[in-house]
């Protein structure tokens, strides 16, 4: 290369960089916005915005929003964790308490009392979601046994009859939805105010009640309820029957063939690279395609870090929100391009809807597409031979997005039928029905709830794998994540893009069972840790049995481990996003991490360790999972007794090298991370819970950024100058030297010959190359961090088992 | 005469590796084994500590310290050992090799001999040496009857030589002193006259000095295969290398913050990184390098690159000529056919009479072919009075027959046209049997001979290809591992579709030529296949050099020799089969024992970890599943006794034998991958038993 050549390389990728970046940005960030919002507001006006409750033709609150109630005359909601005061929207948060912080325990310990304090005569086991605080403290549910648990203590004070007041939350309950999703609950603020009613003799109870008819529980699996299991095989059929058709359909989209689509996608695609001066023929080497990538990159970091800093004389910020401080800003720009989305901000008091929508809607999609593209790079650099072009990165980011769009409208629409908001009102103030002191002792009487055009992000942030959401809790908050559906169609969302990529690759490399086998090998290593997860969590927190807390599931409360956790979805489906959302580098959250058993936290923190490759982000995950395909089949070649190949291209030492690296890089980030952490007293004053825990906060920590997952055991002070730096920088590099690496691996071998296929070839589709690639991903993934994790969730999951609370 | 195998040989053999795994503690030389260079840093370090301990200052119990140091200055030790001993063993074997050579014996001019212009050198003119030591520009001499002993160019003298050994032209030429025709080939006959030949290249003991300095570890170049290998055994290092530093700073976080116990010492941490480190792939990966070598020469075929060795590895197209390699090298009789309702017994009479005096392969055949069938007792030329009556023609290329006259009546035995020509001189014509036994033969790939008595016909002979016993079953398991095999012959299609069906050859090329071989290795490497292939003469050379992995005869021209990668001192082209399994053996040792040694791992953290911080969880006990008391030690000397425990494994490769890419992944993974993570547990534990019943 002649000196000078990178910079002009540079140069000549600018114009067609800007260029996309407009069109996109358009399309994405404000075309599609809007679309949905007007979808949205014709068709779901209630839900589309906030589902608020009128009385007497004022608005009262939001059916979605907790309100605090400390009255004995009112039914109490879960505990939240929101500052000043319980139930604050402004922003959404958890308790981060971990499962042996003793904080937690006397936290818990004080709940009963108080419970007891309040209802003297009453000796029944408390149920475990009312003395646990919910994962966005706006939990607006509770379970039937904590509303039964209260009962007594209601009619008492309302001077009303037991049977009446049982009616009364009868009446107020929701079955699961469609008998099958989520638990059946009891909407506090719906219920208070029916209370209301009922005692100012609004409405009356009829004198024959029905009362639920109380199911036992009956499942194979411990914790699982027969609804769950079937919800799960629900689940499994869907991606099932998603996986060939769709990844047929990626398949075409980028190969150019004739799709649904192309119709309307056609003439704007030849328009767009006849701008930008392009077309799909024209094609790129490795240096050129990573150039290309990385201008267009940078460009998103530069635009994403300025909008912050300028939103505040931009439209679209009803709240009237300030400019961001610009680490922050930084961190939130890197955080977006690098497809991370670690939310160091808190969504709704930060940013303005405009921030949103063109700065992170429109990152969510092209750094998804990036990682789309990347893969395909790499797919044609193993399937062409004799060639240095790996495809053009303009064309490919292009389709990428044609994949993505169409589906993030079908997801957000059903978001929205769901409650999911999607508004451009500002934040609504609505009175509190009990009002409730703050932490100054100051009597707060109104809540103020943030909206916004929620539900166009949630379903990029999903599909896309990044996980950034509109709010502070993310999928917990019940304006993204409303109902137990929308719940399911979410966790669907993520792997969706993953596991059907794997059918794409098949298909493109004129193999399909090649792609089965690799979704294949990634299910075996989910499927235990998926296990554990939902094992340990609907097992409980041993700490709280002793206090006389009921944890055990049942039809009358979902039971387990309820710390951080919503009562809509339950500790199932909480305890799968989290493992769904690990496994795919998503990020997205619906319950708070840091508050799962040592055993789950342990299942989140492997899940992304194993190098974000069982699943993984939208085309990095599959990338990263050839990658040790090449590592497997490098030594298992060698055992067969032949120079290594896959597909047919020799694995001679620069293959060996990039690969490596590749593999080596986040490990060392993650490790030095939380060494340099661990080492500072900035790094350590961040940390919320004592111990072991602690240490797992900071190592869950690097483990995110640097895998590019985005999710959080968010008890860790993560907006501060030295985390918003260290992790910017880890969230680049983790995200920037694999892509180049991985392009370069592509140009390599792309100049291969192939060699033809014989008995001496070693099939990677059969099961014993797929059992052999689980235990070489699986051995990296344990021998790097085994240690540390012995340090962390190990040490402390052996700490409680030995009987041991505290001083962990 | 040195025998690498008795056991004096031995004694020193294994004296000498035990010294130089001593001097291989170089520093210098240690760098170029990365695994290996960061535990002999490991080993300073702790030695450095250990002296700190003993001054009173030490991190934790001088005898502690000290244990580990010298455990891990004896991990170093015993992978120096291993490569010293392959290069010992390598070396030995070239060494003998080059010494006990049977070389062709060569009439080397005295140096003090002047040429003069038609003179014959007297006997005490030159002196009979090997022909391995010739050298280059040596004078030698060669007269009727001799085997050419080397390539060279004619200074003196005219001679008819037969080259059919490496044209297959039978005609001899005239090669003479000056002009084209000067250089003559070794391998070959002269049949009259003498000549003076000067040395125009040293002969394959060149090869032989390069192959041992390809032995010696420390001239080796590694080859890709062992390049990229190393980047993973690297990477792994870089990898346990961040998690033990790092695992400083973990351990004193949790000290500070559990307010209790004890930060992990850096002993223990050097102790945790060499047993991570893939020490037992990386200390024995020369060793099997060099052993490969080993193997090689073991079978008397020396190489240039230990690249040419992989490669063999990864062959999918063999070309295997026909003769010599699939069948026996001539052709047999087979029958006898008589024509014209003569009588068998007397057709085998007149074979035996005609082929007594023929002292051919073919010739041979018959005879053997008429006793064993026919129950004729072999007659001895010379042995009684009848025999004194006979008088044997000879085969004349004029007449391109051979025969017997016994008194009056004449036996005459030829190619079916010669004896046509024959039987027409006497005034007989061909009758249709004859023709058509002949055309029957013919069709289905023989060779028809037919035997005349007195110019009339009698019988023919079926002469035919033999094809080697178990040649079939050799070829359908190279066609399990996945290799092609295609055979290539001078005989036409039909005869070669014949013999190719009968071995079971995947494919073959007939009327093969120079270019033909050319192209069709060139037509298969477009297609991405790895072609090996055995050739002598000059016109393989352009064929060895193409191929990936080419085997030239010893007995081949030298341009052959210099075009292949490796040459078979045998010259057994069969041979080419044994050194594809070598270099699979090869790779194949190498993945198991990467295998291995990342399998042992597991158990290692079940070891090391609890001990390691117990003191600040207590909980942690909980993974001692072993029970262990002395476990960072037990880890420690388990790594170091691993390496000598496989040294024999690495230097005799794993067990090989032919079967499918998934046979093999399948018996190698429960072997090394399954065993490699029970081993150690079961290592560790004996070793820590043993240490506590030694009261430590």
């Amino acid at each position: 290369m002649q000196p000078g050549s990178v910079p002009s390389a540079f140069r000549t990728q600018i114009r067609p960089a800007l260029i996309i970046f407009i069109l996109v940005t358009i399309v994405t960030g404000l075309l599609y916005p809007l679309l949905i919002t007007g979808i949205a507001q014709v068709a779901f006006p209630n839900e589309a915005n906030g589902n608020l409750i009128s009385h007497d033709g004022s608005i009262v609150g939001s059916a979605s929003i907790g309100q605090p109630f400390s009255s004995p005359g009112y039914f109490w909601g879960r505990p939240s964790a929101t500052t000043p005061y319980p139930y604050n929207p402004e922003p959404s948060g958890g308790s981060n308490l971990g499962p042996t912080n003793p904080a937690l325990i006397n936290a818990v310990s004080a709940r009963v009392t108080a419970l007891r304090a309040a209802d003297p005569g009453n000796n029944l086991p408390v149920p475990v979601d009312l003395v646990t605080s919910s994962a966005s403290g706006l939990d607006p549910d509770i379970s039937i046994a904590a509303a039964n648990y209260q009962v007594g203590r209601v009619a008492k004070a309302r001077d009303l009859s037991e049977t009446d007041i049982s009616w009364l939350v009868d009446q107020n309950t929701q079955k699961p939805q469609f008998w099958l999703f989520g638990e059946a609950r009891v909407n506090v603020l719906s219920l208070n105010l029916a209370l209301d009613d009922l005692a100012a003799h609004r409405i009356s109870a009829p004198a024959q009640k029905t009362n639920l008819v109380e199911q036992e529980i009956n499942s194979p699996f411990p914790g699982l309820s027969e609804k769950d299991v079937f919800q799960l095989v629900l689940y499994v059929v869907i991606l099932i029957l998603f996986l060939v058709p769709f990844g047929r359909f990626m398949a075409k989209v980028y190969t150019g063939e004739h799709t649904i689509l192309t119709p309307v996608t056609a003439p704007v695609e030849s328009w767009m690279y006849r701008v930008i001066g392009t077309s799909p023929d024209e094609e790129m080497d490795w240096k050129t395609f990573g150039i290309a990538l990385i201008t267009f990159n940078i460009l998103g970091i530069i635009v994403v870090f300025l909008v912050q800093q300028v939103q505040y004389l931009l439209p679209l910020n009803p709240a009237g929100l300030g400019p961001v401080p610009w680490d922050l800003s930084l961190n939130t720009a890197v955080s977006f391009a690098t497809n991370t989305n670690w939310q160091a901000y808190a969504g709704e008091t930060t940013l303005s809807y405009l921030t949103q929508m063109i700065a992170l809607t429109f990152q969510n999609f092209v750094s998804a597409a990036t990682g789309m593209a990347v893969l395909i790079a790499l797919i044609y650099g193993l399937s062409r031979k004799s060639t240095d072009k790996i495809g053009n990165f303009w064309v490919l980011l292009t389709r990428s997005i044609i994949i993505l769009l169409p589906i993030c409208i079908i997801i957000s629409v059903i978001l929205v039928s769901q409650g999911t908001i999607q508004t451009f009102n500002g934040p609504v103030t609505v009175p509190l029905l009990d009002p409730v002191k703050d932490s100054n002792g100051i009597l707060i009487t109104t809540q103020t709830i943030p909206l916004g055009p929620a539900a166009s992000q949630v379903a990029i942030k999903l599909l896309g794998t990044n996980g950034g959401g509109f709010f502070n809790t993310n999928s917990a908050h019940p304006f993204e994540n409303p109902t137990p559906f929308s719940n399911f169609v979410e966790i669907l969302a993520i792997l969706l893009i993953p596991v059907c990529l794997c059918y794409t690759y098949g298909k493109l490399v004129g193999s399909a069972r090649k792609g089965i086998a690799i979704l294949i090998a990634m299910t075996i290593i989910f499927v235990p840790l998926l296990g554990l997860a939902i094992w340990s969590e609907t097992g409980g927190n041993p700490a709280f049995t002793p206090l006389g807390v009921d944890q055990t599931a049942g039809a009358l409360q979902p039971g387990g481990n309820m710390e951080g956790k919503e009562v809509r979805f339950g500790v199932p489906f909480a305890s799968m996003f989290s493992i769904v959302t690990t496994a795919t580098s998503c990020g997205a959250v619906n319950s708070m991490h840091d508050s799962f058993m040592p055993p789950g936290g342990f299942a989140q923190m492997l899940m992304m360790q194993f190098g974000e490759v069982v699943f993984g982000g939208v085309g990095s995950g599959l990338y990263g999972m050839l990658v040790f395909i090449i590592i497997a089949m490098f030594i298992a070649g060698l055992m067969v007794g032949r120079t290594p190949e896959y597909l047919g291209k020799k694995i001679e030492p620069r293959e060996m090298k990039i690969a490596t690296i590749i593999i080596i890089i986040p490990i060392v980030l993650i490790l030095s991370g939380t060494a340099i952490a661990v080492l500072s007293d900035v790094g350590k004053s961040a940390v919320l819970n004592p111990g072991a825990h602690g240490f797992s906060e900071i190592l869950y920590a690097f483990t995110s950024v640097s895998q590019n997952n985005g999710s959080a055991f968010a008890g860790l002070s993560v907006n501060s100058l030295f985390y918003n730096i260290i992790t910017s920088v880890m969230m680049a590099i983790g995200r920037y030297a694999p892509i180049i690496l991985t392009l370069a691996l592509a140009g390599a071998f792309a100049q291969k010959k192939i060699v033809p296929v014989s008995e001496g070839t070693l099939h990677d589709h059969r099961p014993l190359f797929i059992i052999w690639l689980v235990f070489v991903i699986v051995i990296i993934g344990a021998l790097s961090f085994l240690p540390v994790l012995a340090l962390g969730p190990v040490a402390e999951y052996l700490h409680i088992i030995s009987g041991g609370l505290f001083h962990v | 005469m040195s025998d690498p195998d008795t056991r004096m040989n031995q004694v020193s053999l294994y004296k000498r590796a035990v010294i130089d795994a001593f001097l291989k503690l170089d520093p210098r030389l240690m760098a170029k084994n990365v695994v290996m260079f960061v535990v002999e840093i490991g080993s300073i370090i702790t030695t450095l500590l250990w002296l700190q301990a003993l001054a009173g200052h030490g991190e934790a119990p001088a005898a502690f310290i000290g244990a580990i140091s010298i455990w891990l200055w004896f991990t170093v030790i015993f992978a120096n050992f291993a490569e010293a001993l392959a290069e010992g063993r390598g070396k030995a074997q070239a060494e003998s090799l080059r010494k006990m050579r049977q070389d062709t014996e060569a009439k080397k001019l005295r140096d003090e001999f002047r040429i003069v212009k038609n003179r014959m050198p007297e006997s005490s003119e030159y002196a009979i040496i090997p022909s391995s030591n010739l050298r280059k520009s040596d004078l030698y001499y060669v007269r009727s009857g001799d085997t050419i002993p080397l390539d060279g160019e004619i200074v003196e003298g005219v001679a008819s030589v037969n080259e059919s050994a490496i044209t297959g032209e039978s005609a001899p030429v005239i090669r003479e002193s000056g002009g084209d025709r000067s250089a003559v080939t070794g391998g070959t006959v002269i049949l009259s006259d003498w000549l003076i030949i000067r040395v125009t290249a040293n002969p394959g003991e060149g090869f032989l000095d390069h192959m041992i300095s390809l032995i010696e570890g420390a001239k080796r170049q590694k080859t890709p295969n062992e390049i990229a290998l190393n980047v993973l055994l690297i990477g792994l290092t870089a990898i346990f290398i961040v998690v033990c530093a790092t695992l400083w700073a973990f351990s004193y976080y949790s000290v500070e913050t559990a307010g209790f116990g004890q930060v992990i010492t850096v002993t223990t941490l050097i102790a945790l990184l060499v047993c991570l480190a893939p020490t037992t792939i990386g200390g024995l990966l020369s060793a099997i390098g060099i052993a490969g070598m080993d193997r090689l020469i073991r079978r008397n075929v020396i190489t240039t690159s230990g690249r040419a060795i992989e490669a063999s590895g990864d062959v999918d197209v063999l070309l295997l000529d026909k003769t010599g390699t699939i069948t026996l090298g001539n052709r047999q009789a087979v029958e006898l056919i008589p024509v014209d309702g003569d009588d068998i017994n007397q057709l085998a009479e007149m074979a035996q009479l005609a082929s007594l005096a023929d002292e051919t392969p073919e010739g041979r055949s018959i005879v053997v072919l008429v006793k064993e069938r026919y129950g004729l007792r072999g007659r001895s030329v010379g042995a009684n009075e009848q025999m004194q009556e006979m008088q044997f023609i000879p085969f004349s290329s004029h007449t391109r027959m051979s025969g017997v006259n016994i008194g009056p009546i004449s036996i005459r035995k030829g190619a079916a046209d010669a004896i046509a020509l024959y039987m027409e001189a006497e005034g007989n014509s061909v009758s249709p049997d004859l023709k058509a036994k002949v055309d029957a033969i013919s069709g289905s790939g023989g060779t028809p001979l037919v035997v005349a008595k007195d110019g009339k016909a009698f019988g023919v002979i079926h002469l035919k290809d033999v094809v080697k016993g178990g040649i079939k079953e050799r070829f359908s398991q190279l066609r399990r591992m996945g290799i092609k095999t295609v055979m290539i012959t001078g005989d036409n299609r039909l005869t070669a579709a014949t013999i190719a069906a009968e071995a079971g050859v995947d494919d073959f090329l007939a009327e093969a030529t120079p270019e033909s071989k050319l192209r069709m290795i060139r037509d298969y490497q477009a297609g991405g296949r790895m072609v090996a292939m055995t050739g002598d003469g000059t016109n393989d050379a352009p064929a060895l050099a193409q191929a990936d992995v080419a085997v030239a005869m010893n007995t081949g021209t030298q341009p052959a020799r210099e075009a292949a990668n490796m040459i078979d001192l045998d010259s057994n082209p069969t041979k080419l089969i044994e050194i594809v399994e070598i270099g699979k053996q090869l790779l194949m040792t190498r993945g198991a024992l990467t295998t291995f040694s990342i399998a042992n791992d597991l158990a290692k953290y079940f070891a090391i970890i609890p001990a390691a911080f117990i003191t600040t969880y207590p909980a942690l006990a909980a993974l001692n599943v072993l029970g262990l008391h002395n476990a960072i030690l037990s880890a420690v000397i388990f790594n170091a006794l691993i390496i000598v425990m496989l040294i024999p494994l690495a230097l005799r490769g794993v067990k090989y034998k032919p079967m499918t890419a998934e046979e093999a992944l399948r018996n190698n993974i429960i072997m090394y991958g399954i065993g490699g993570i029970i081993a150690p547990f079961i290592g560790i534990k004996i070793i820590d038993l043993l240490l506590v019943f030694m009261g430590v």
